[in-house]
């Protein structure tokens, strides 16, 4: 092979890299897929560690960021003022300490776009918190004691297991574009001897543009 | 001209250029794996494999210098080097058939080796027990997705990816009847309620949630166990006018709905998508572990891939022992929910078989090579035996 050829080989071979990495620029695409339902925020059984009210946003979102809460009109309320108000958080509307028998419950308040995945995986959620078993669906329609009042319809669960120390009462408000979550966890007495002012509580939301 | 050339040669084909090469690449490789604590593996490999040179920032600047060969460069340079000298020195004939497999299996392994940072794509399908997917996502890379839901069968796709959304450039496509432009682009933003952020500046976004959210630019996170939550503010421009500007995130975690020209759309910036000619099903996950104690034996994920009009298979994937289908290869990575969803990693590598041959055709070079070593010494000692 002589001389010349050497050095255009050589740089022939340089220069394929070159060309090569062009084959990296990034395309607009287009395609169709089979009809998709939008994610459905807290998927009942996923709640993380602690049954945590947060829902796990697809992807995995991180520790301690905001995350979507249902935006528009507000709801309002009046709560005993034996209830502490405690700090907010970027996903709770509202929390209360709230004091019985021997210990202390925590309340809170949050809202998210949409059915949030529906009553029945909500109410499997808070079952998973207190260390129930998922009911099957045909169990929904007397899982929850429902009610109305100023114009807004309540759902509303006492969920206690024999084996755990906890609690929960919570109740799930649809209003506007969201549905609305109120919850009551805490030692199994507290939670029970507070039953009647959580429930005189929910009576007293309404709608802010209500006042 | 002709000394100069010579001179170019004599350099290509040099062994010391060999030398050289191979000690920048221990310092490069050294250095890289120190940055590997600030940087991680991904930002590492950007940083130090994936370019031409190491660039350093000037303190007190954005004015970038290069300081040191990169991946590229070296691997490179190596390249040439070996292919050069192979050339030049070497001369095609039977005994040196071993020495020929050798370089060419060496040549193919840095081919590979450029090839796979090139081309290679890793995503992640995370499935819930039971649950069904046909698409894997990226666990780096965005896209705007601008989806038209009209049909109630199928929804029509058109995904921009981030990169273009980043450089501004409109979008404007013959399946939607608007203009995509991208009127601010942020690699990592936390966003929180806007009356939780009395603070905040006003917000670009005229439509959507976006009007209800603050957006707070973040820095870019390299950490293993970090993500990074782009947005961006997107117009939508029609014929008439303009529709209004979201405000998208892969942190909204859903899209956001909007109709325009008698047809139902949403947007969303989400992960990027693969889409699978199959749906997988997680049957089962299983997490075995030592009787007795806590140490992890083996993980594995019992599927069920079904192909529309071809039938349904069952696979088990479990440690080194992938899935490979469609071009496609599914590697069990991890898991979460306690035990109840499975973390697969799915792997797009047009050249994986390039290491597998490259390494092949190496052993096969040395064997030839030591092989007629060996015939030759055992001749030369049958010769010293016969001779008196």
């Amino acid at each position: 092979m002589g001389l010349r050829r050497q050095v255009l080989a050589a740089l022939a071979l340089a220069a394929a890299p070159l060309l090569l990495s062009g084959c990296r620029e990034e395309k607009v695409t287009e395609y169709t897929v089979p009809k998709e339902k939008d994610p459905e925020l807290p998927a009942a059984g996923t709640g993380g560690p602690a049954g945590g009210d947060q829902p796990s946003a697809p992807g995995g979102a991180m520790a301690g960021a905001a995350v979507p809460t249902a935006s528009g009109a507000s709801l309002t309320w009046t709560a005993p003022p034996s209830w502490e108000p405690g700090p907010g958080s970027p996903m709770r509307k509202a929390s209360f300490a709230v004091p019985g028998a021997g210990g202390s419950a925590d309340l809170s308040v949050t809202a998210f776009p949409g059915d949030v995945g529906g009553e029945l995986a909500n109410i499997n959620r808070w079952r998973g918190q207190v260390g129930l078993p998922p009911l099957p669906e045909e169990g929904l329609p007397g899982a929850a004691e429902r009610f109305q009042a100023n114009g807004l319809s309540f759902a509303v669960v006492d969920l206690a297991s024999s084996q755990g120390p906890k609690r929960l009462l919570g109740a799930i408000v649809p209003f506007g574009d969201g549905t609305w979550f109120f919850k009551l966890i805490g030692p199994d007495p507290v939670v029970s001897s507070q039953k009647q002012a959580f429930l005189d509580f929910l009576k007293t939301v309404k709608p802010a543009s209500a006042q | 001209m002709r000394n100069l050339a010579l001179q170019f040669r004599d350099f290509f084909v040099s062994l010391r250029l060999t030398i050289g090469l191979l000690a920048l690449g221990l310092v490069l490789i050294f250095w890289a794996t120190l940055k590997q604590a600030d940087l991680g593996v991904w930002g590492v490999q950007q940083k130090f494999f994936y370019s031409l040179f190491v660039l350093v920032k000037l303190p007190g600047s954005d004015l970038a210098l290069p300081v040191f060969p990169g991946g590229y460069f070296i691997g490179g340079m190596l390249f040439l080097n070996l292919a050069a000298a192979h050339l030049h020195r070497f001369r095609l004939t039977w005994r040196k058939i071993g020495i020929w497999l050798t370089h060419a299996g060496l040549v193919l392994l840095l081919a590979g080796g450029f090839l796979t940072s090139l081309f290679q794509k890793e995503f992640e399908l995370s499935l819930d027990e039971g649950q069904t997917k046909n698409y894997s996502e990226s666990n780096r890379d965005c896209e705007l997705a601008v989806v038209d839901t009209t049909d109630p069968q199928v929804d029509h796709v058109v995904a921009i990816p981030e990169g273009i959304l980043a450089a501004g450039d409109p979008v404007q496509h013959p399946a939607l009847p608007f203009r995509v432009v991208s009127k601010g682009y942020f690699p990592n933003a936390a966003l929180q309620m806007r009356r939780d952020a009395p603070g905040a500046p006003p917000s670009q976004a005229t439509a959507g949630m976006g009007t209800q959210l603050a957006l707070t630019p973040l820095a870019v996170t390299y950490k293993e166990d970090e993500r990074n939550m782009p947005a961006a503010y997107v117009e939508l421009d029609g014929p008439d006018g303009s529709l209004g500007t979201f405000l998208v995130s892969t942190e909204l975690g859903m899209p956001q709905h909007f109709d325009y020209a008698g047809r139902s759309w949403k947007i969303a910036l989400r992960f990027e998508r693969r889409y699978l000619p199959f749906s997988v099903t997680l049957l089962k996950f299983s997490h075995d572990i030592y009787p007795g104690t806590d140490i992890p034996r083996n993980f594995s994920s019992r599927l069920r891939l079904a192909t529309p009009g071809a039938g349904q298979r069952e696979v088990l994937i479990y440690m080194n022992n992938p899935l490979r289908a469609a071009g496609l290869t599914f590697y069990q990575q991890s898991f979460a929910n306690e035990d109840h969803t499975s973390i697969l990693q799915v792997v797009h590598n047009p050249s994986w078989t390039l290491p597998y041959v490259a390494c092949t055709t190496i052993t096969l070079g040395l064997l030839v090579q030591f092989g007629f070593h060996l015939v030759g010494f055992f001749g030369k000692r049958r010769r010293a035996e016969v001779a008196p």
